[in-house]
């Protein structure tokens, strides 16, 4: 957590040998490598559009979330500099989507195993139809 | 007596080597960029924890209604949704295209860049436009007011499930689907309006002139924004257009 | 920094400096525009001050509503429920939360690192901004007739209504604004604090030599950052489905209200710890610098802060036992739910430790200080309870609830902030209040708090449930003294008022740092200059209570002559 804070001035870049105006702050990223960047990434969403016409029942999923995150972590990475930022940035990022993580994973597990309270429920006590009102009912609900 | 201690002192710290886009309560240019982008940074963090309710919202509701979400998904055309993958990941080519610019000093570049990334932000829109008027007009919309009659059924759903009716498809709850759909796709659309608002911003401050290779931190942290609002698209695409 | 250093004896009589940050730019416009973080913090100060005073109006009329156990003493019973809907938000989003960091912690955290500003000075005026948005949504609630959904916002009591449905749906739109409005004031806030602490530090100041409060602040900041936004979603979501009923939680269109309750534990639960971990942090300083006594276990408090900001957010479904969550993660959360007594009690040892062979000085801020060990020990143990399921169930929603969390977020945090407000008071204002009746408060509010919640404990685990208007005649004695407790409590406040307010125009004035503490803002003059600090500051521990000699009550203390001249702290390593 230290090591972010006390710096000096005009050391954004850390390999070294690259382009760029004397005393630029932060890392300049050569074209090549944004265009080879952004070749990658609309490969990735032919291949993620191809994996979706097959039918591989719940691998499709994993397939496209699989895709999904390896394009995010191309856009971070590279678009968003975080292979060159600070470390700290780096972090808050992964807590970030650590944390992101942790609530739909818990809300998704408890929300599979009370499930079958609903659908018992439903079962024997049928609905009827709500009546449904613009505006959350008014009047309507009153009497 | 007019002149307070506040402004001698702010007139004192502007001495010739104190560059003038330098804030008071900074040492060095650095320190103000870095210090804006860690900030940057932790907004980011909130805007993945912002989305994160709806995505949750998404998962328990595919995770408890599976073949409602595989129908429902029929209703996307992928061809506009990829055609808007495209157009995003370009834009967010030209974004970053745009910090390269600005640390270069390239102004012309750099006016060119943040054009394009504003123009491919409209196009966003513009897709985005046709393909909500087209489901509100068929009535695939949310909650209780999701209505489509069979004859506007998309082609593939009706050769692979003849029998479906629009009655079925609505008390399976199809309408939850759309729920999910516009407010996923309509808080990103916020995020790409207020991104087309910056980029004009940063666009009308690069014809004055404003940024040089140590002060260019509006356009560096504007250019993250827009990533992150890429990189949800990244996700919002096959979750709703693709897997079914 | 050995060059250059102003004589100054160690008798030398008090500098009152003639400007300063509150008159260096006159008129209300100045203000209103102001970057600077101190007269924010002021401005934070008197905003959370009338939602503290408003919250408690509306505390006082329902425990006097609660004197007769059947008649309607001062409210109607639809009324009650508005009343403790209003108290519950206006304290909980507008007062308890942003209390103590955005009015204390935005005026102490920049001159605690010795830095000019907050990294941030506009965001900070704009989260002001959006505070008190916020709060006039709120008063315009009140005046169109209010809310009886509880502060919860629960979507199976949020959806119908009671008669008026118009107003009822109207007041939960605004209600749902603000709490999405006050969620972004805090995000902004935190955000602006982790990159303070992180870049304006100065060099020679590593993050252990940071205070204490600084730390519970960077814990708080955490939070604030990746919780907040969960609620701000939620409740965004609320207000769609309120207008286009959309259906994600209300039942009636196919949505699921137990998804409400885990979006909105999922900020609410780590928002407690928002609103205690600063109190936590002002405790620190308190002890310490009252004690006159390096504090004990630097580090392990520290660490527990951001401990407790960890484990808050594995913690919330101990909330949701009984309302639908499934057995299993009932199981999960109520075992989770144990492990944050484990960092809060760290910080209560270490206290005491500090306390132990200190030289304690009564001063009110240190009353205060005693009496947040007292009733947050009381409210965290009580917490234990009802971290186990069985426990749970039967306590549920009844006073026993209603008195554990009182004691913790009320009890604690409200003596942290009475205590933080005292003890920097003169530095804000450069005015010493009424130490007298400053002792007499803080005695008053450790009586009034024991005498109103002690009673709640017992009828609660005798049944009394929780949000009712009329109860059972048994229960008549409990409400009785608890509501003398409520009055001992709100005349505590209104004699607060009267004498900080008196002090403003009659008080002494006030010595650079009267209390002897050691950390950098007391290096500055009280009130300090617009950039804070005139000359730079010596950077110490923030504990080195060794480097400042006492001179006289109008003097306060000063730096001793070799620290000046050798600009080093005259502490050993720690």
């Amino acid at each position: 957590m230290t090591s972010t804070t006390h710096e000096a001035e005009g050391h954004g870049a850390h390999d070294g040998h690259h382009e760029g105006l004397p005393g630029t702050i932060g890392h300049v990223s050569s074209w090549k490598s944004l265009v080879t960047v952004l070749t990658v990434l609309i490969f990735l969403t032919v291949l993620t559009v191809a994996v979706a016409q097959l039918d591989l029942g719940r691998l499709n999923v994993v397939g496209a979330i699989g895709i999904a995150c390896v394009k995010a972590s191309i856009v971070a990475l590279w678009f968003m500099h975080l292979r060159y930022d600070k470390r700290f940035n780096f972090w808050i990022f992964i807590s970030s989507v650590a944390f992101v993580a942790w609530m739909v994973g818990y809300i998704l597990f408890d929300s599979s195993m009370y499930q079958h309270n609903i659908k018992e429920f439903r079962e024997t006590h049928p609905i009827t139809a709500p009546e449904i009102h613009e505006h959350d009912g008014g009047e309507e609900h009153a009497e | 007596m007019s002149t307070s201690v506040a402004e001698q002192e702010t007139s004192q710290a502007a001495l010739p080597e104190r560059p003038k886009q330098l804030a008071m309560h900074f040492d060095t240019l650095h320190q103000q960029f870095t210090t804006g982008k860690l900030a940057m940074w932790l907004f980011l963090g909130q805007e993945l924890l912002f989305f994160t309710g709806l995505f949750t919202a998404y998962a328990v509701y595919r995770g408890n209604h599976q073949e409602m979400f595989h129908y429902a998904h029929y209703f996307l055309d992928w061809r506009l949704g990829g055609a808007n993958t495209i157009v995003l990941l370009t834009s967010s080519l030209t974004a970053a295209w745009s910090v390269r610019c600005a640390q270069l000093e390239q102004r012309k570049g750099l006016l060119i860049t943040l054009a394009l990334t504003f123009l491919c932000a409209a196009a966003f829109m513009c897709i985005k436009y046709v393909e909500y008027s087209h489901k509100i007009h068929i009535g695939a919309v949310w909650g209780s007011n999701f209505g489509v009659p069979l004859n506007e059924f998309p082609e593939h759903l009706r050769e692979k499930y003849p029998d479906l009716t629009p009655e079925q498809l609505q008390q399976m709850g199809t309408g939850s689907f759309f729920a999910i759909y516009f407010c996923m796709t309509g808080l990103h659309g916020i995020h790409v309006l207020v991104g087309m608002a910056l980029y004009a911003w940063l666009f009308i401050r690069a014809l004055r002139g404003s940024f040089n290779r140590k002060y260019y931190g509006a356009v560096d942290n504007i250019a993250l924004y827009w990533h992150i609002v890429d990189i949800i698209w990244i996700f919002l695409f096959p979750l709703l257009y693709l897997i079914g | 920094m050995a060059g250059g250093i102003v004589e100054k004896p160690a008798s030398a009589e008090v500098v009152h400096p003639t400007v300063h940050y509150l008159n260096a730019t006159k008129g209300f416009k100045n203000w209103l525009v102001t970057l600077d973080h101190k007269r924010i913090a002021i401005m934070y100060l008197c905003a959370v001050s009338v939602a503290l005073l408003l919250g408690g109006f509306w505390a006082i009329v329902l425990r006097t509503e609660l004197l007769h156990p059947h008649d309607d003493v001062v409210l109607s019973n639809a009324w009650y429920n508005r009343a403790f809907t209003l108290h519950g938000a206006v304290m909980v989003f507008l007062f308890i939360i942003p209390g103590i960091p955005a009015s204390l912690g935005n005026f102490v955290l920049p001159m605690q690192l010795g830095a000019k500003d907050l990294a941030l000075p506009r965001i900070n005026l704009f989260s002001w901004y959006l505070y008190v948005m916020g709060l006039i949504l709120f008063l315009g609630i009140l005046f169109l007739g209010g809310l009886d959904t509880g502060w919860t916002l629960y979507p199976p009591y949020s959806v119908g209504g009671g008669s008026e449905h118009k107003a009822v749906w109207l007041n939960l739109i605004m209600a749902y604004t603000a709490v999405f409005i006050l969620g972004f004031s805090s995000i902004l806030t935190g955000l602006n604090f982790i990159a303070t602490m992180h870049k304006l530090r100065p060099k020679d100041m590593g993050m252990y030599d940071m205070p204490l409060f600084l730390w519970a602040l960077y814990a708080t900041s955490l939070i604030q950052v990746l919780a907040t936004p969960v609620v701000g979603l939620t409740l965004g979501l609320s207000l769609i489905e309120h207008m286009f009923n959309i259906g994600i939680f209300d039942p009636r269109y196919g949505g699921d209200p137990v998804l409400y309750q885990h979006f909105f534990w999922f900020y609410s639960h780590p928002a407690v710890y928002i609103m205690v971990l600063p109190a936590m942090g002002v405790q620190s300083e308190l002890i310490a610098t009252f004690s006159r006594k390096h504090v004990f276990g630097y580090k392990a408090i520290a660490w527990s802060s951001i401990a407790i900001a960890a484990i808050g957010f594995i913690v919330w479904g101990h909330h949701m036992f009984v309302s639908g969550q499934s057995p299993a993660a009932g199981i999960i959360f109520s075992l989770l739910t144990y492990f944050v007594a484990i960092p809060s009690a760290i910080k209560v040892f270490n206290w005491v430790a500090t306390l132990y062979k200190g030289a304690i000085d009564f001063k009110a801020p240190m009353i205060y200080a005693l009496a947040f060990m007292y009733l947050f020990g009381i409210g965290g143990l009580t917490g234990l309870f009802l971290a186990s399921i069985a426990n749970n169930v039967h306590l549920h929603d009844t006073y026993f609830v209603i008195a554990h969390f009182h004691m913790v977020m009320v009890g604690s945090v409200l003596t942290g902030f009475l205590g933080g407000v005292h003890y920097w008071w003169p530095k804000m204002t450069g005015r010493m209040y009424n130490e007298t009746l400053g002792r007499v408060a803080a005695v008053m509010v450790f009586i009034g708090f024991n005498v109103t919640f002690m009673p709640q404990f017992v009828a609660g685990t005798r049944g009394m449930p929780r949000r009712y208007a009329n109860y059972l005649d048994e229960f008549t004695t409990y409400h009785q003294v608890s509501t003398i407790g409520a009055y001992i409590l709100g005349a505590a406040v209104v004699l607060q008022v009267g004498y900080l307010l008196h002090s403003l125009f009659k008080g002494r004035k006030a010595p650079p740092n009267p209390w002897g503490a050691a950390s950098l803002e007391w290096q500055a003059t009280s009130p300090p200059d617009f950039h804070n600090f005139l000359e730079k500051p010596v950077t110490m521990g923030a504990y080195d209570f060794e480097n400042w000699e006492y001179v006289s009550e109008e003097a306060g203390y000063v730096l001793k002559r070799e620290v000046i001249e050798t600009g080093k702290s005259l502490a050993k390593a720690h």
